[in-house]
């Protein structure tokens, strides 16, 4: 087998995961937390593509595709309404954003 | 046949989901015309099947024919059959036609009702309730039959459903009906539980061969007996159908004459093994009749409204039929039944005629003189009238007159008491119908009655759709009795040999002298209420007699003290101690708490986006950890 160990890529993965739940939690622009989920996503296709070649199985090779379908799906709604909000001239502030408050 | 009993079942079914369905779409005057129509073709059907019926063998026009299995539980199942034999086939014969020709009396009398349409549905579903209740090839079949005639009858009944009489008659007349039922339907699990079946065959081989012990047979007839009594209003079931003259007049033809109250004689012929195997039931059956002829004779001759002096004869009249197959002259009673029909509903009919004539009065005080007026009603109601007394040679002597020789040709006390019994009804029907006619179509027309209520005032006799039908009714009232002449020829009697055989057969002789007595005591009762009209008499003096049977004999008031009052205090009681403050406050109170949790808990809801987001991270990993601890 050529390159790093498996371990590695999932050391990676998490390092990417941490990442993504650390800008989701601290940043206040939706703009940075949508980014954050596309990270905290994507380094679980890592952690899927290093399994998968871990058994040699083709299986964790569909399922990060499959979550690369969703995830640009997830943008496309996400970018939509920040758009939207930009447009109405809303603050783009997660933490100002608070109409939902019961 | 079994072509022709189809057609007959269904046609009438068919009429009233077609107006259903219609809806407004059909003018009122076609809804009569399709409800009429369906009814006749259901007769056509009827005769169809009666041809073929006559065109066989004795011993081969009894056909059980099966749609499908309808119900099933383990060994036990009953299916969709109809029966088709010369009990059912007379039965249906009478059912359409003299229904058909009642329906086809309403088209006229019900002109200009805001209502038409959902009358004429529901003639044709009672007509269609009663056809399956008499062709019914199992008892299963036939209690749902029995419970469709209730519900009919019920709808019909309340017809005017802004008059709170009317609603309050419907809702007696189901209360008594559903009664009946359920004590049948025991009798029915009763039967289940025994003998494993419902089947017509089974149900009356057990009761025959005595495998049964005396008390289950005697329980089934008695539930049968309590079916029969409450629908065909005998005492003590009788109170609801007085009050059911509230519905339209055609209703009350239709439920006196064709359908419904001839249901419990149609039973006890129907089940007649089982009345067999339990003398003492049959017997009981015989005296109930007795006792309702005589009550509802003397009770008949002191009321003031014209149908309800008319339903009172029905009742008595009925009574005939239960002592006629109390004591086992099955053919008789169906005779009996065949003739009433004709006559009753004539009787109705006509009457009806009078009540469009005076916009609706049917206080017969306000009446009087009608004969002119109404030449051809005054002539049709004197033949129904004499038919009822038992004159000959019109039908009501033939039927009646053989039902007392089989009540002296059974004998012994019971016959006896029967015998005399019947002939004290017969003196009493002379003289309330004899009071009835005088005072509407004789003496002196009373003062214009008032146009208050009831129907626009149509005078005169009214279209040739009313005219008809009565006419019709009258020549049947005179021929059909002719279907059985004492000693000269019996082809009724042979008809339905097959299916119900008589236990007594009365000689010539003592038909011949049970009529000379009815007719001369009919004839005697007549001559008497004759007598009093001329003298201005009323038949009962005032005073305790008369208040009683006023009040025809306290029946509701007892009823009313026994049953209803508790039954009133307990539910009031109820409502006030636990419905109120237990179930009502229950509930308020599960509400309120809803309400208050569901504010607590939405203070939860920040609105903030990062506190959702950390909730989650947090959550995820104190499962994960717990996750890895546990494993």
């Amino acid at each position: 087998m050529m390159g790093p160990g498996v371990p590695w890529y999932l050391a990676v993965s998490a390092m990417l995961f941490s990442i993504g739940v650390a800008g989701v939690l601290l940043r206040r622009s939706p703009l940075i937390v949508l980014l954050s989920l596309e990270i905290m996503l994507n380094s679980a296709n890592l952690a899927f593509v290093g399994f998968s070649r871990l058994f040699g199985e083709m299986d964790g090779q569909v399922f990060a595709l499959a979550v690369m379908a969703v995830a640009a799906a997830e943008v496309c709604v996400g970018l939509g309404l920040i758009v939207a909000m930009a447009r109405r001239n809303l603050i783009l502030d997660v933490d100002r954003l608070t109409e939902l408050r019961g | 046949m079994v072509f022709g009993s189809w057609v007959c079942l269904l046609a009438p079914l068919a009429g009233f989901l077609a107006i259903l369905a219609a809806g407004s779409r059909l003018t009122r005057s076609q809804a009569g015309i399709v409800s009429t129509g369906s009814v006749f073709v259901g007769f056509a059907g009827a005769v169809v099947a009666f041809v073929d019926a006559w065109g066989r063998d004795a011993d081969e026009r009894g056909e059980l024919t099966t749609a499908w299995t309808w119900l099933k539980a383990g060994e036990f199942q009953v299916g969709l059959e109809l029966l088709i034999d010369p009990l059912s086939l007379v039965m249906m014969l009478v059912v359409t036609g003299v229904g058909g020709l009642i329906v086809l009396y309403s088209v006229g009398y019900m002109a200009g009702d805001d209502e038409e349409r959902r009358y004429f549905a529901y003639m044709a579903f009672f007509v269609f309730s009663m056809l399956l209740l008499v062709q019914g090839g199992n008892l299963l079949v036939l209690l749902v039959g029995w419970g469709l005639v209730g519900l009919a009858s019920y709808l019909l009944i309340g017809f005017h459903h802004e008059r709170a009489s009317a609603v309050a008659a419907a809702k007696k007349a189901f209360v008594v009906n559903a009664l009946g039922d359920a004590i049948m339907a025991l009798g029915f699990f009763l039967a289940i539980a025994k003998v494993g079946s419902l089947d017509f065959g089974v149900v009356f081989e057990a009761a025959e061969s005595g495998e049964l012990s005396d008390t289950v047979v005697a329980l089934v007839a008695l539930g049968l007996l309590g079916g029969a009594v409450a629908k065909s209003a005998q005492i003590p079931f009788h109170t609801w159908l007085p009050d059911a003259m509230e519905g339209p007049t055609p209703v009350s033809a239709l439920i006196h004459a064709a359908t419904m109250v001839t249901a419990g004689v149609y039973l006890i012929c129907r089940t007649h093994p089982v009345f067999e195997a339990a003398p003492d039931v049959q017997a009981l059956a015989a005296v109930l009749g007795l006792i309702t002829l005589l009550v509802a004779g003397v009770v008949a001759l002191v009321q003031w409204d014209l149908k309800r002096v008319i339903a009172y004869s029905t009742m008595s009249q009925i009574g005939y039929m239960f002592v006629g197959a109390g004591v086992g002259a099955y053919g008789f009673a169906m005779f009996h039944l065949v003739t009433h029909a004709f006559f009753k509903a004539l009787l109705f009919l006509a009457a009806g005629i009078v009540i469009h004539h005076l916009a609706g009065e049917q206080d017969i005080r306000r009446m009087g003189g009608l004969r002119r007026a109404l030449p051809t009603t005054n002539l049709t109601f004197l033949i129904g009238t004499l038919a009822l007394v038992g004159i000959p040679p019109l039908a009501g002597f033939w039927s009646k007159d053989a039902i007392l020789a089989s009540a002296l040709d059974e004998g012994g006390a019971l016959g006896w008491i029967l015998y005399v019994g019947g002939l004290l009804g017969a003196f009493l029907t002379g003289l309330y119908s004899l009071r009835l006619y005088l005072r509407v179509f004789h003496g002196e027309p009373a003062a214009e009655p008032a146009q208050a209520h009831g129907h626009e005032a149509h005078r005169g006799e009214g279209p040739r759709s009313m005219t008809l039908p009565v006419l019709v009714l009258a020549a049947g009232s005179v021929v059909v009795g002719l279907l059985n002449i004492p000693g000269v020829w019996h082809p009724f009697e042979d008809w339905l040999e097959p299916v119900a055989e008589s236990l007594v057969h009365p000689s010539t002789g003592e038909e011949w002298l049970s009529s000379a007595l009815a007719v001369g005591l009919g004839g005697l009762g007549a001559l008497l209420a004759w007598r009093a009209f001329q003298a201005g008499r009323e038949l009962v003096p005032d005073g305790a007699v008369r208040r009683t049977l006023e009040h025809k004999l306290w029946f509701d008031e007892l009823y009313d003290t026994v049953f209803s009052r508790p039954a009133q205090t307990v539910a009031v009681a109820l409502r006030d101690r636990f419905e109120t403050p237990v179930v009502q406050g229950g509930l308020d109170e599960v509400a309120e708490g809803t309400l208050r949790g569901a504010a607590a808990t939405s203070s939860a809801q920040s609105g903030l986006l990062r506190t959702y987001a950390l909730a989650i991270t947090i959550s995820v990993s104190i499962l994960a950890l717990v996750f890895l601890v546990v494993r």
